[in-house]
């Protein structure tokens, strides 16, 4: 009896032991802090994938900032990356890219899977090492007109498409005390990324950017240098007002609120300035107001443009799998399911619900408010995009784009003069990867 | 002698056990990060193997000629110039003045005026940063001011045109001269100036002219912004008044202490003799306090070498540089952007370089013009 009694014993625990076997364990490294919005919603996300999931165990790393990626370099350098972790697609997560240290999600996840996301979150060309080592939970348009309809409808302008329409509403807005356009430039990266940066791909094209990083173009040619009048030539007409170059990033989304500009250029981020303040409940422009009274559009057309249509754009934030997991093994098996739990529907309604980001999955459906929801209108209706100038450059060279810029709203320097300066950092620049 | 030897092997052990912690402290703290700032910046350091760079060496002093070289770094070295002289020249002697001023009861009240000036003095940096950003804002207070006299002479200017052409009688003359009023910066708003202001003009037939004159001046109007403060040199005016402002207290309290150190039967016998106040002040005052004068210019110097907070709140360096300072300069190139160490402790060491030639050369003038303290 005993014998058999232990006998039993040593087949459970082998049992046991097998159940055992059969758990796999991840590492997940994340990326988030209590004080972000949508903090509780992805707690929740990971809770419930581990209820659901009782074979996978997730050891779940978190931090934020600096931090994050300063820890994500060590583990590289120690060749300990975590299982899944969160990536950015271009040079902020460097050495993921360069040294192909995650897996190419193209052949990880396979086309049916990625069919259903949007074409340019799909394209490895808009990662930096041209391969799919994650996929874009978004993609931001960093240049989005903001429209106060009501207020050009009662001033008797329709929408504008043109920038002879924006110079035409610069006398009757201005004798009303609005602003044409406001776009806030005391911060001096607004102006580059969120307006001049498609002003260069409408003037220049991303060729042409490519051509001056491989060396067989200048900036002082005349593509950088036209895109750079359209710039002084918005201030001149009085479509952007000089004081914006004195005007803090954080000041402007409620000036443009209060009904001081007819039209706002930022990021498709500022949605999230608008709506509904979860804490106090308020907004800037009421959910009412927003669906009736403004728009969400592209930048006008320009004189002399040869990319019509583009606007600059860059892809967010996202999931990548660890290359050193075994091809086959359990382990990758489990990134998979982790990764497509990540990015179903549901996960993204989540997020897309919170205004974390509008997801590159398609046909998300969450309950946001009436700006939010145009977003992905916006992005469907706007599919052609260029670079953003601080994707692919350098800072040492885009803040003295930065600083010209903000010279050329002060009129304190001509086009030429800081396209001749932008190359020279440039050349200092390359001199130094020698 | 075998105990004479065993004490003395005693007494130094008792005394390195004693010194040992706070060596280590300062060495840690002090002494080691100092080597290491030199180390850097004679180096390549590009984040090492650690953070995706290669392995650094020695570099010489690329770093210190790639500063030099940069037109940015004598540009923030002649601002900090600027923060020394008024520091100096300016927030000394006005504590200095203020300070005789009080200790030698010149004016009714002197606690409360001792009071108000070290006020600033204990303010949160910060936020006398974004006070004193806000105020000089284009949407600011004084901008507010400004805009009201500017709009005030345009309407009177306007009326003049309007009564001259007998009223609301709109004429491409008087369109010619409302646009010649404006300034030439507001045609450009229009493609055809004088028709196009014409037909806006006409567009108000039947408004009230109060609403004609009001939108005008909305339009013509230039809003006065302080775009001067983006020239270099003239941009630095607002943040050299904010450190006058609020650093002057603190060395009116440092010269109002050692003032009271005098004996005052000195002076009394200085007034018996007849001696002005500025006498006394020159002869008695300013020879007694000497070093303590050179004391706060070392301080006043070390200190505007090494602000940043006041200036980075208030400016951020900008706009498009034109107010940056060493630290700030030294910040850039440390934090933001693509990070390059090296050249961002050329620069601290090249701060420390600076300050010390300044300071010895106060030092020097004290040695050969400074009276004794008693």
């Amino acid at each position: 009896m005993k014998k058999l009694f232990i006998a039993v014993l040593i087949i459970a625990v082998a049992a046991a032991g097998g159940f055992a076997q059969e758990k796999v364990t991840l590492t997940v490294f994340n990326y988030q802090q209590a004080d972000q919005a949508g903090y509780a919603e992805d707690v929740a996300i990971w809770q419930k994938f581990q209820q659901d999931n009782p074979d996978i165990t997730l050891n779940i790393e978190v931090l934020f900032n600096d931090p994050y990626h300063q820890k994500l370099q060590a583990y590289a350098a120690a060749g300990t990356m975590p299982d899944v972790f969160y990536v950015w697609p271009g040079a902020r997560s460097a050495v993921i890219h360069e040294k192909k240290l995650a897996k190419d999600l193209n052949q990880l996840l396979g086309a049916a899977y990625l069919k259903d996301f949007s074409a340019a979150a799909t394209n490895p060309a808009n990662q930096l090492g041209k391969y799919m080592a994650m996929l874009p939970q978004s993609f931001t348009y960093t240049s989005v007109m903001y429209v106060n309809k009501k207020l050009l409808a009662d001033n008797g302008f329709a929408l504008p498409k043109s920038y002879a329409d924006l110079k035409k509403m610069v006398p009757k807005l201005k004798a009303k005390g609005v602003a044409v356009a406001m776009l806030p430039n005391k911060d001096a990266w607004p102006m580059q990324s969120c307006l001049f940066s498609t002003v260069v791909g409408r003037m220049a094209g991303d060729d042409f950017m490519d051509a001056i990083l491989a060396g067989k173009a200048r900036f002082t040619d005349k593509p950088f240098v036209s895109a750079l009048e359209v710039i002084a030539n918005m201030y001149k007409d009085g479509i952007l007002s000089r004081e914006d170059v004195q005007v803090g990033y954080g000041e402007a989304a409620g000036m443009f609120a209060s009904g001081k500009a007819a039209i706002y250029i930022d990021g498709d981020w500022r949605v999230g300035a608008y709506i509904t303040d979860k804490a106090s409940g308020k907004a800037l422009i009421a959910p009412g107001a927003q669906e009736s009274d403004y728009a969400l559009l592209p930048f006008v057309s320009i004189p002399g443009e040869k990319n019509p249509g583009v606007l600059s754009a860059v892809a967010g934030t996202g999931w990548a799998v660890s290359a050193s997991i075994p091809a086959g093994s359990a382990k990758e098996k489990a990134a998979v399911k982790l990764i497509k739990y990540l990015y179903s529907p549901e996960v993204q309604a989540i997020r897309f619900g919170t205004g974390a980001y509008v997801p590159t999955r398609k046909g998300v459906k969450a309950a946001v408010e009436p700006l939010v929801a145009k977003v992905p209108l916006f992005y469907a209706d706007n599919s052609k995009t260029c670079y953003v100038i601080d994707g692919v450059l350098d800072p040492a060279v885009y803040n003295v784009i930065n600083d010209g810029l903000i010279a050329i709203g002060l009129g304190t320097k001509a086009p030429a003069v800081v396209a001749a300066e932008v190359q020279r950092a440039y050349e200092t620049w390359k001199s130094t990867k020698k | 002698m075998l105990q004479r030897k065993h004490r003395g092997i005693e007494e130094g052990r008792a005394y390195w056990a004693m010194v040992l912690p706070a060596f280590l402290i300062y060495v840690l703290v002090m002494a080691f990060p100092i080597i290491l700032s030199v180390v850097l910046s004679l180096s390549n350091y590009d984040g090492g193997k650690m953070f995706g760079g290669d392995a650094w060496g020695f570099a010489g002093l690329k770093s210190y000629a790639q500063v030099f070289s940069d037109p940015l770094f004598w540009n923030a070295l002649k601002n900090n110039v600027y923060i020394v002289l008024i520091s100096v020249f300016g927030q000394l002697p006005l504590g200095f003045i203020f300070a005789y001023i009080i200790y030698r009861k010149l004016v009714k009240w002197p606690g409360f005026w001792q009071g108000v000036l070290y006020i600033p003095n204990i303010l949160s940096v910060i936020v006398v940063g974004l006070l004193w950003q806000t105020i000089f804002s284009p949407n600011g207070p004084i901008a507010e001011f400004m805009n009201t006299i500017a709009r005030a002479g345009f309407q009177s200017k306007l009326e003049t045109l309007f009564s001259g052409a007998g009223g609301f009688n709109i004429t491409d003359d008087l369109v010619r001269k409302m646009l010649n009023l404006a300034g030439p910066a507001a045609s450009q708003w229009f493609t055809d100036p004088v028709p196009e202001l014409k037909e806006l003009i006409l567009s108000y037939q039947g408004s009230p002219h109060a609403l004609l004159i009001n939108d005008l001046c909305n339009l013509f109007v230039q809003k006065w912004s302080p775009e001067f403060l983006s020239k270099p040199d003239i941009a630095m005016l607002p943040v050299l008044f904010v450190i006058l402002w609020m650093y002057t207290g603190m060395y009116l309290i440092l010269f109002l202490a050692n003032m009271q150190k005098i004996d005052t039967q000195i002076i009394e016998a200085a007034r018996i003799d007849g001696a002005t106040e500025w006498q006394v002040m020159r002869f008695i005052i300013v020879p007694a306090l000497s070093g303590t004068i050179v004391n706060s210019a070392i301080l006043a110097i070390s200190g505007s070498l090494s602000s940043f907070a006041l200036i980075f709140a208030m400016t951020g360096g900008g706009p498009s540089r034109v107010t940056e300072i060493l630290s700030i300069y030294m910040y850039n190139n440390a934090f933001l952007g693509r990070p390059n160490l090296p050249l961002a402790n050329a620069i601290s060491l090249i701060m420390v370089l600076v300050s010390f030639a300044l300071i010895g050369a106060t030092k020097a003038l004290e040695k050969r013009y400074g009276g004794k303290e008693e």
